[in-house]
């Protein structure tokens, strides 16, 4: 951590109260109840171990909402503490490193939980929920603070630049900034690597603002390092090159790395996860697959959800989704729909995808292959800078039965500015649900918890294509109408099609 | 980022356990793939070569108006009609110490596009009275969720004294 930063973080933690009070706003914000006493299948005991965790999210600066984005190792002791742990910070005052000097954190039976982790700069506060003792779903609660991401359960035996060989796929998104200029970005792309540091068939995509860069050979200057100091052993960080931007990287395993930017002001943060080897073709997509992406386009914040069938030779047909573009729905099939795709010839596993429809228009895609099974998925299209994830749907036809359980789910909204929601919930195999959900509304300063949900999931045809999510918040007077996209019986994909509201997320099952 | 801007998407269960060998940099001799970088056009989107610049006065304001795209929209009153101008977040414009009233003057650069509620301008700058904001950047982004990352430095370690903690 530089000098300069150090001082900036110092200043951060003189907050004057008077400000967090202007952003209460309707005076929603409220503790955290405590918890329950455990029943169920998680206790403080299920989170145990080291975790590294990603979110991305707005913070009040200069009295308006920016983004931010934090990644970092947080060690639990099994017993509602937190004893160690050290995250990169990318916020409008610059970027930073901070260690945590402890933290707390209690979870529900349900897997529900709350975490606070203190820094030099004070405490931030967090709702979770495990989707397995291994990871879980996570939003920042604070008044000034709101984000959503991800933990995952690190192993320490891979903190080498040795466990870090091979290739990787990457997907990073954020703000470009050049000058006063702030666009979004997208960044997807693999690299090779090498064991002792260095990176090698680096390529990448990238969509700055609109501005589509093709398929780019890495700039030069590519690297990985574990820190030397300690804290690569310590917490699995280290930083890199990539894609000739500069980030610090914490390391889960061996099959996934979390990304955040240094290159301030401009912030990107993600995933690399490891790719199979072997050399990608046109087969290698094929059969039934499921997207969810989001980001921005000129209108605002947009999702898409959909899933469309690939042949295995560079033809798809079934193409089915919902865009939700700052409140304006668009549903395919509207006309006729048409479409392809090709697989780089290279066989890195980058690859192009495009359907048209005959009313709608033509939609444009970047992949990079993670698998067969899985990818990065980047939406290329004039005035949308977009990206997440496609996964083949491994279980069809799908039907009601085998998804009832217990599911958590994590959803980023914006509606008068970004919302963040984490919860749990259980699936009737009649397709009725009740959870509880957490949730941080920006634009009011209102942090509630344990709000009840009620809704049902109504499965339609084979399960495969759109099916009707409807979640009904307690705290909302109105419910929250989604459309469903299964992708198999462990995984759905939901995307609001509501026009006040931006919002999507996953349901992820439980054991 | 972002729906902020960039909405992030869960994608746990993505990672595969594999074990690469070193054949992997031999297999794939190729350099980068050619790709066709010409974009898609999309009927909402933000056209920069067809900006226009509208004079009226201004017949209503509303923060949070049920037309698209979402955000706050002024309605002005032109010579040639009424037009719906799209200005993005309200919280954007109130930081920026920008409001509107019915009878203001402005002055909007923007480009006109459409939504399902209608035709609607996309605001890149908005004037009133000697008073400009800039609304989008030159490509069509909403600026209102990274602005403060385009700040001077004397700007941002002002900005630095007002923020919470980490």
């Amino acid at each position: 951590m530089n000098s300069e930063a150090k001082r900036l973080y110092v200043l951060l933690a003189l907050i004057p109260f008077s400000y967090l009070l202007v952003a209460c706003g309707d005076g929603g914000g409220s503790a955290p109840p405590p918890p329950p006493p455990p029943v169920g299948k998680f206790s403080n005991a299920s989170l145990a171990g080291q975790f590294a965790f990603s979110m991305t999210g707005s913070e009040l600066c200069a009295g308006v909402g920016s983004l931010f984005t934090r990644v970092g190792s947080f060690t639990a002791d099994g017993n509602g503490n937190i004893t160690t742990g050290l995250e990169d910070v990318n916020v409008c005052a610059g970027t930073a490193t901070l260690e945590f000097t402890g933290g707390r954190y209690a979870i529900n039976g349900d897997g529900r939980g709350t975490l606070q982790l203190t820094n030099s700069t004070g405490v931030t506060n967090y709702s979770i929920a495990l989707s397995s003792s291994a990871e879980g779903l996570i939003v920042q609660t604070d008044v000034a603070a709101t984000a959503s991401g991800s933990f995952q359960r690190q192993n320490p035996a891979t903190f080498s630049n040795a466990a870090i060989a091979g290739g990787y796929v990457f997907d990073f998104s954020g703000v470009d900034v050049n000058g006063s200029t702030v666009d979004p970005a997208s960044f997807v792309g693999r690299f090779d690597a090498d064991g002792a540091g260095g990176v090698r068939n680096g390529l990448f995509d990238s969509n700055i603002g609109g501005a589509l860069s093709g398929q780019q050979l890495f700039p030069g200057g590519e690297f990985y390092q574990l820190d030397a100091n300690g804290d690569g052993t310590r917490f699995g960080r280290g930083t890199a090159n990539i894609a000739g931007g500069s980030f610090a990287f914490y390391v889960v395993d061996a099959t996934r790395l979390k990304f955040n930017g240094t290159d301030f002001p401009s912030a990107l943060a993600g995933d690399a996860f490891a790719q199979q080897n072997m050399a990608f073709t046109t087969a290698s997509l094929s059969g039934n697959v499921a997207f969810l992406i989001g980001g921005s386009s000129s209108g605002g914040p947009i999702s898409t959800a959909g899933r469309f069938t690939a042949d295995g030779a560079g033809n798809l047909s079934n193409v089915v989704l919902d865009e939700n573009n700052s409140g304006s729905i668009t549903l395919l099939p509207n006309g006729t729909v048409t479409g392809s795709y090709t697989v780089d010839a290279n066989q890195f596993g980058g690859g192009t995808m495009t359907w048209t429809d005959t009313n709608l228009g033509t939609f444009s895609f970047i992949f990079y292959l993670i698998s067969p099974t899985k990818a990065v998925f980047q939406e290329v299209d004039s005035n949308i800078v977009s990206d997440g994830t496609l996964s083949a749907q491994t279980t069809t036809p799908i039907s009601a039965a085998p998804l009832s359980g217990d599911y958590v789910l994590g959803w980023t909204a914006v509606s008068r500015a970004e919302e963040d929601y984490v919860g749990q919930l259980t699936l009737t195999s009649s397709g009725s649900l009740t959870g509880l959900v957490d949730f941080n509304e920006f634009a009011t300063g209102s942090q509630l918890f344990a709000v009840p949900l009620s809704g049902t999931l109504v499965l339609s045809g084979d399960g495969t294509q759109a099916n009707t999510f409807t979640a009904n918040l307690q705290s909302n007077a109105t419910p929250f109408h989604f459309t469903a996209y299964v992708v198999n019986q462990n995984i759905v994909y939901l995307v609001g099609v509501d026009n006040d509201r931006v919002i999507a997320g996953p349901l992820m099952r439980q054991p | 980022m972002n729906i902020r801007v960039h909405m992030k998407v869960g994608c746990a269960a993505l990672a595969a356990a594999v074990t690469l060998s070193g054949t992997a940099s031999t297999q794939h001799a190729q350099p980068a793939q050619q790709r066709d970088t010409r974009i898609s056009a999309r009927v909402t989107a933000y056209d920069a070569t067809r900006e226009v610049v509208v004079n009226g006065t201004v017949l209503s304001y509303s923060e949070n108006s049920t037309s698209r795209p979402n955000g706050a929209h002024v309605m002005v009153q032109t010579p040639t009609g009424p037009v719906d101008v799209h200005l993005g977040p309200s919280s954007y414009l109130r930081a920026n110490h920008f409001s509107l009233t019915a009878g203001d003057s402005v002055r909007i650069l923007g480009s006109m596009s459409s939504a399902d509620t209608g035709s609607v301008l996309l605001a890149r700058i908005a004037q009133k009275a000697g008073q400009t904001i800039a609304i989008r950047s030159t490509q069509g982004f909403l600026l209102a969720t990274g602005a403060t990352r385009g700040m001077s430095n004397e700007q941002r370690m002002q900005a630095a004294q007002n923020v919470s903690p980490r």
